[in-house]
């Protein structure tokens, strides 16, 4: 998720308010395409991924397209407008109820030890690995990701070398949405349940993960979100859960204070 | 002098037409939602303050808000102080926790302030949700005292709402005298060009903060206002949508105009309270109005068209200077 998020940022040089919703959305659709297809994951996820990645369009065209030659405040000011939106059609949508997603291992686990893992955990984990692999390979390697990476570094100038950076970001941004939107399904299966409010906390901690482990960097977005997971967990350990959320935030401000670029940052993306 | 004479009959307008609301307005619930109203036109309007005029990225105001709430409201159940000298303590204590919040982060610029801004909301009401020893927690804190005056309980909805009147126009008068004051311009100079009004010899950093600090103060008071007026708080009532309400109600009336926070106050308070019935629906009409508000009229309803030949000129300003940097680059 935090890995979506990276993209946004990193390519379309924007913060979004709106990824928290297109977790949501996508979760939303996968647990209904798990339900019509008798708990098909895999067409869950496709499910998901296709309809982030239609919603990414969207908010493409609303938030960011119209405003570009403006300020990024504006396209922030639009992303939250929006966000305020989906979230509140989502509860009128899907309703304000939990819902409970069928686990597919029926709650199978195996034992290492004395530590129980249960096979979702393992399947969710392989999910998200692959994810990266495939994703880092499409950045570093397509033409696809040359352009983003191009987009992301110098816009005048990757126009000026005959890209199309409208396509690039729309493209870039949909690739970003329709990721938030696995991650959707697979938070639902790991948790399992899925919430329409669910999305805004969780788009905080993937927007400080990515801070955390420097703007516009995969491998940083990966490994922040890792160490924003085991700060959490030191926290509830600590003092009790009512905190965890408070450990994101501030690890949000410090790091804005103290080193903007984060922990894998490169320069230029960050404060300009 | 023409301009000048229009916005004396303008204020005169507004001041007969607001007193005279309770003496026409029998229903109860009406005059509620009359007050409530103000309370966010004072609420927009300190929020505009930062935002509108120094143009701070402020979108975690409920933060502030919260702090007065709770200040006034644990200091007049443990203490018993009354509400006139709580009222200000509400404000400095949000103007001190603004300057908590800004030392640190007001050289970020723009959204990443904003952010600042979204986790300290944040992290205010999570602290207050938790600190049950001082807070109740999630209980919340109920039987706030009202306010009294002379002997004369504030009790029903149109005492308070010549109260939060009287509040509102306390604080646009000293407002509209500070923005006319060196402060006010030094804060105007910043929004239009930071880099500029600091080659002109303005302390930049000290007047971001005095600005945060003031319009922090104004929603502080606004809080210990709630407080009394509810007499029930809950951490319930700051969440972050709180801040984007007000920042919706900022938007649509028009950023950096004395006028453009109240009537995009009112207009939202009475547009969903008309709805209230599907409560669903009325963050819906906050993200629509802001939506909106930024692609047909991003200066707002009150908003001149002369801030935004500012902004295209400024913009043209920026575009030749990335150019430049672009050859810098090439060379290098």
């Amino acid at each position: 998720m935090a890995i979506g998020y990276s993209i946004i940022l990193g390519v379309v040089g924007l913060v979004t308010f709106v990824h928290g919703e297109v977790i949501v959305y996508g979760a939303f659709t996968g647990f209904y395409t798990l339900l019509l297809s008798r708990g098909n994951v895999a067409l869950a996820l496709l499910a998901g991924f296709a309809a982030s990645w239609i919603l990414g369009v969207v908010v493409n065209k609303i938030c960011y397209q119209p405003f570009q030659q403006r300020g990024r405040e504006v396209a922030l000011i639009a992303t939250i407008g929006l966000s305020i939106t989906l979230r509140s059609s989502a509860q009128v949508l899907f309703g304000t109820q939990q819902k409970f997603m069928p686990d597919m291992f029926q709650n199978r686990f195996f034992a290492l030890g004395d530590i129980r893992i249960a096979y979702t955990q393992v399947f969710v984990f392989a999910v998200v690995f692959g994810l990266c692999l495939l994703l880092q390979r499409i950045i570093t390697k397509t033409y696809f990701g040359m352009a983003l990476r191009a987009v992301s570094m110098n816009k005048k100038a990757a126009a000026l070398l005959g890209l199309d950076v409208n396509r690039a970001i729309l493209l870039g941004n949909a690739l970003a949405c329709g990721l938030g939107g696995i991650s959707g399904v697979l938070l639902g299966m790991y948790y399992n349940a899925i919430h329409p409010l669910m999305g805004a906390s969780m788009a905080m901690k993937a927007f400080t993960a990515t801070v955390f482990g420097g703007l516009g960097s995969i491998t940083g977005a990966a490994i922040g979100g890792f160490l924003l997971g085991i700060f959490e967990n030191f926290a509830v350990a600590m003092l009790s859960s009512g905190y965890r959320d408070i450990v994101a935030f501030l690890i949000l401000i410090a790091v804005l204070i103290a080193k903007p670029s984060g922990i894998m940052g490169r320069r230029g993306v960050e404060l300009s | 002098m023409k301009p000048a004479r229009k916005s004396i009959v303008l204020i005169g307008l507004g001041a007969v037409i607001s007193l005279a609301i309770p003496l026409f307005l029998k229903n109860e619930y009406l005059l509620r939602v009359a007050t409530i109203a103000l309370l966010y036109v004072l609420l927009a309007s300190s929020l505009n303050i930062i935002n509108g005029y120094s143009g701070q990225f402020n979108i975690g105001h409920a933060g502030f808000y919260c702090i007065g709430a709770y200040t006034s409201a644990i200091l007049a159940k443990k203490f018993g102080l009354s509400f006139w000298v709580l009222l200000p303590i509400g404000g400095f204590a949000a103007a001190t926790s603004s300057f908590l919040l800004g030392i640190p982060t007001l050289r970020l610029k723009g959204i990443y302030f904003a952010m600042t801004t979204l986790g300290f909301s944040e992290i205010v009401r999570l602290t207050v949700l938790n600190w049950q020893s001082l807070t109740r927690g999630p209980m919340g804190i109920p039987g706030i005292p009202s306010p009294e005056l002379l002997g004369m309980q504030f009790r029903s909805n149109a005492h308070f709402y010549y109260l939060i009147l009287g509040i509102n126009a306390l604080m646009l008068f000293l407002t509209s005298r500070v923005l006319g004051s060196r402060i006010g311009r030094a804060w105007s100079a910043i929004r239009e060009d930071e880099a500029a009004a600091q080659a002109m010899g303005i302390e930049v950093f000290r007047f971001k903060l005095l600005n945060l600090a003031y319009g922090a103060f104004w929603a502080g008071i606004a809080g210990c206002f709630y407080a009394s007026f509810a007499s029930f708080i809950s951490p319930d009532s700051f969440t972050l949508d709180e801040g984007f309400s007000m920042l919706a109600m900022v938007l649509l009336g028009g950023q950096g105009t004395l006028l453009g926070p109240i009537l995009g106050a009112t207009f939202l308070t009475i547009l969903s309270e008309t709805f209230r019935t599907i409560a669903q629906y009325r963050l819906i009409i906050y993200g629509v109005a802001i939506l909106l508000t930024i692609h047909l009229r991003p200066q707002g309803i009150a908003g001149s068209v002369f801030l935004r030949q500012i902004e295209t000129a400024r913009e043209s300003f920026q575009v030749s200077f990335t150019k430049e940097s672009e050859v810098d680059v090439s060379y290098s």
